[in-house]
């Protein structure tokens, strides 16, 4: 007995490796989805410190828009959907949607956050903040994520993808004299000036740094004379507000808007692009069908989203049309060129099914 | 019962059901004393200043779903509310001795949605009780200008409603519905009882289309065959053949106002393009007849498809499924 007591004594007994707690499930595990590894969701929910993000990630941060789309009601006036749509892309991404009932364009706002800040692209149809309560909306989304993160400040930045364009730069007023606030100027000269494009408008690209996200800004005149998108490398998206959108396209010029897609173009191929975000939706799910504007009902929306290769299909139908007034339908858009908002046409596309959709009430 | 029983002539005179016309005249439990409907004429009567038009947001709009507009005792005029309806028609309902008039019921068909039946009958209500009748024993007839479903939606919500007759959705019931036998030339009288409505075809922005005179105000409703907004004319000659009837009507009739159906245009002239719901500066939905007739000799001068402005209306012509007025705003060089 007392040699194998001693034995014992000899052997140390087997440790176990020190193991990193994880109270929300490990993120190395198999079964967890791929975003889960690029997520602070596994932090203590106030944390002391400022919590900085990692913002670097193979291929695009993972995401999604889980739910569908509010669309408006039969009846505008009694309709009783939330006056801001808003879907959480990932931690640091927010897509907002103002109500159809509310403004029928029913723009989409885009939030998104880095280590030094947020930045919100574009603001909205409609001022009056009874109606639609932007800066109230932001503002909490700001807070809680500043409370997650640890942060006591975090500036904002608000840019529009067109200065000039009612349907997405009426919310702006609403962020007039909010502290740690940067709005990007309206003017066109002074937009150019603050993105540092004034001497290469439009084939430089300017910058706005997060912290760790850096977002480049195109210039992309076509729709609007001060149009511009926006890329994130973060989650590889372009946010291209009135020039490549699911919806009625309107040329304000043809030269600069085929211009604009061939940078567009040039761009995506020289980054990662998965989604290309637009301001609005129009067409519907059936392929070349689409609401007419004004409508405070929408049911048959087709997603938000679309895939890069559209670029290229827009330039292709851009050219086309370029120099004729006239209007060209596609399965995922449709182009106005020179000619009424409300133009109409009985030429459809070659080999796109021609489905009708039921009406509503 | 046939149905035509309530035209005092031309289509009556061509009933056969013996009886029919007898059984209907005088009916013994309508209380209160006859109204003159046919002395001091025209009635007078007011339009609104300003109609219920819309709001900046539709889901803040607290009107109601219908406005109401006592024009004077007798006559109501109805206007649907633009955030219920972008269409936002206006619908007369005239009251006689036995019978009442709507003319056009909206763009929303259900009564969960939009409660126009409910809107009627109190309006009718109200009306009975001011002239001591019992609602119960007025005939309503729901009849529309022309075969469109921003003026027949709500049609259905009367389908149950007792001692009511609808206009059928056909050319032909609706012909019917009036006894007419040559359309469009033909002109019948309906008697609401003491006052007539003068009716007659107006084809040319549909081809089932009436003009509607109301005798004891002389309003003269034209439907959406001429409003103050884009007349849409989808058939040129039978819309030219109607303006050149409502020209002879205004000359050997007295009219106090042409009414439409729709308002689309501003007080300045400028076009609220197809769809919009808020319209702040709206122009009025009555036109004088002098402004009837400059639309007359303008539209003689008319050779082909396009859109014209008269000065008081636009004259779609043949454009509807081709193009519109407005512009994209922010075209450059």
């Amino acid at each position: 007995m007392p040699q194998d007591l001693a034995a014992t004594k000899l052997t140390p007994k087997p440790k176990t490796p020190k193991r990193r707690y994880y109270p929300n499930g490990n993120p190395e595990h198999g079964y967890n989805p791929e975003g889960v590894r690029n997520t602070d969701s596994a932090l203590p929910p106030e944390p002391r410190r400022p919590v900085m993000h990692d913002y670097a990630c193979d291929g695009p941060a993972p995401g999604r828009i889980a739910f569908r789309w509010i669309h408006g009601s039969t009846v505008a006036a009694t309709n009783t959907d939330p006056r801001i749509q808003i879907i959480q892309y990932n931690e640091d991404t927010f897509v907002l949607r103002q109500n159809v009932c509310v403004h029928w364009e029913a723009p989409f706002t885009y939030l998104l956050f880095g280590n030094k800040g947020a930045l919100l692209i574009d603001s909205g149809a409609t001022a009056n903040a009874d109606h639609y309560p932007l800066r109230d909306t932001v503002d909490a989304i700001i807070k809680r994520w500043a409370k997650i993160r640890g942060r006591t400040k975090v500036p904002l930045t608000v840019a529009l993808t067109s200065g000039e364009d009612v349907a997405q730069n009426q919310g702006m007023r609403q962020f007039a004299g909010r502290p740690d606030t940067v709005i990007v100027p309206k003017p066109l000269a002074a937009m150019k000036s603050f993105y540092g494009l004034l001497g290469n408008w439009p084939q430089g690209t300017g910058r706005i740094d997060l912290g760790d996200r850096v977002i480049s800004v195109i210039p992309t005149p076509g729709a609007h004379i001060d149009g511009v998108s926006f890329y994130d490398p973060y989650c590889d998206f372009l946010f291209t507000g009135d020039l490549l959108f699911p919806g009625r396209i309107s040329i304000g010029n043809d030269r600069d808007f085929v211009a604009s897609l061939e940078r567009l173009k040039a761009f995506a191929s020289a980054n990662p692009v998965t989604s290309v975000m637009g301001g609005h939706i129009d067409m519907m799910f059936a392929p070349g069908q689409f609401y007419p504007r004004f409508r405070n009902f929408k049911p048959y929306e087709r997603t938000l989203e679309m895939g890069p290769e559209l670029i290229e299909e827009a330039l292709i139908y851009a050219r086309e049309i370029q120099g004729q007034d006239k209007m060209l339908i596609r399965p995922d858009f449709v182009l106005f060129n020179g000619v009424s908002p409300d133009q109409r046409t009985r030429e459809w596309p070659e080999g796109v099914p021609r489905i009708s959709v039921p009406r509503p009430f | 019962m046939d149905r035509r029983t309530f035209l005092a002539y031309n289509a009556a005179a061509a009933v056969t059901v013996s009886g029919a016309v007898a059984a209907h005249a005088e009916s013994p439990d309508s209380q209160g004393r006859p109204i003159d409907f046919k002395n001091n004429l025209p009635a007078k009567g007011t339009f609104p200043e300003k109609w219920i038009c819309g709001s900046p947001s539709c889901m803040d709009n607290t009107d109601p779903p219908w406005q109401v507009h006592w024009y004077n005792e007798h006559s109501a005029i109805l206007r649907q509310n633009k955030a219920y309806s972008y269409e936002a028609p206006f619908a007369p309902l005239y009251f006689g001795n036995d019978r009442i008039l709507l003319l056009d019921e909206g763009y929303v068909s259900l009564r969960t949605n939009c409660d126009l039946r409910g809107i009627v009958d109190d309006t009718i209500e109200q009306w009975c009780r001011r002239n001591d009748r019992d609602p119960a024993s007025m005939e309503l007839l729901v009849a529309f200008s022309h075969l469109h479903s921003d003026h027949y939606a709500a049609v259905n919500q009367f389908a149950d409603r007792p001692n009511t007759r609808y206009m059928g959705l056909t050319h032909e019931e609706m012909v019917g519905f009036w006894g007419m036998t040559n359309f469009p030339e033909e002109r019948v009288t309906l008697d609401l009882g003491g006052r007539d409505i003068l009716i007659w075809g107006s084809p040319g922005h549909v081809i089932s289309e009436f003009a509607y005179y109301d005798s004891y105000t002389q309003i003269l409703y034209t439907g959406d065959m001429f409003y103050r907004g884009r007349c849409y004319i989808s058939f040129w000659e039978p819309w030219f053949d109607s303006m050149k009837r409502l020209i002879e009507f205004c000359d050997t009739h007295p009219v106090t106002h042409v009414m439409g159906c729709h308002v689309e245009i501003s007080n300045t002239g400028q076009d609220y393009p197809y769809g919009l719901t808020y319209q702040p500066d709206e122009a009025p939905v009555q036109m004088t007849v002098e402004q009837l007739r400059d639309a007359f000799e303008y539209a003689k001068t008319v050779t082909g498809p396009g859109i014209y402005f008269t000065g008081t209306v636009f004259l779609c012509n043949q454009t509807r499924s081709t193009t519109t007025i407005d512009q994209y705003p922010y075209r450059y060089g």
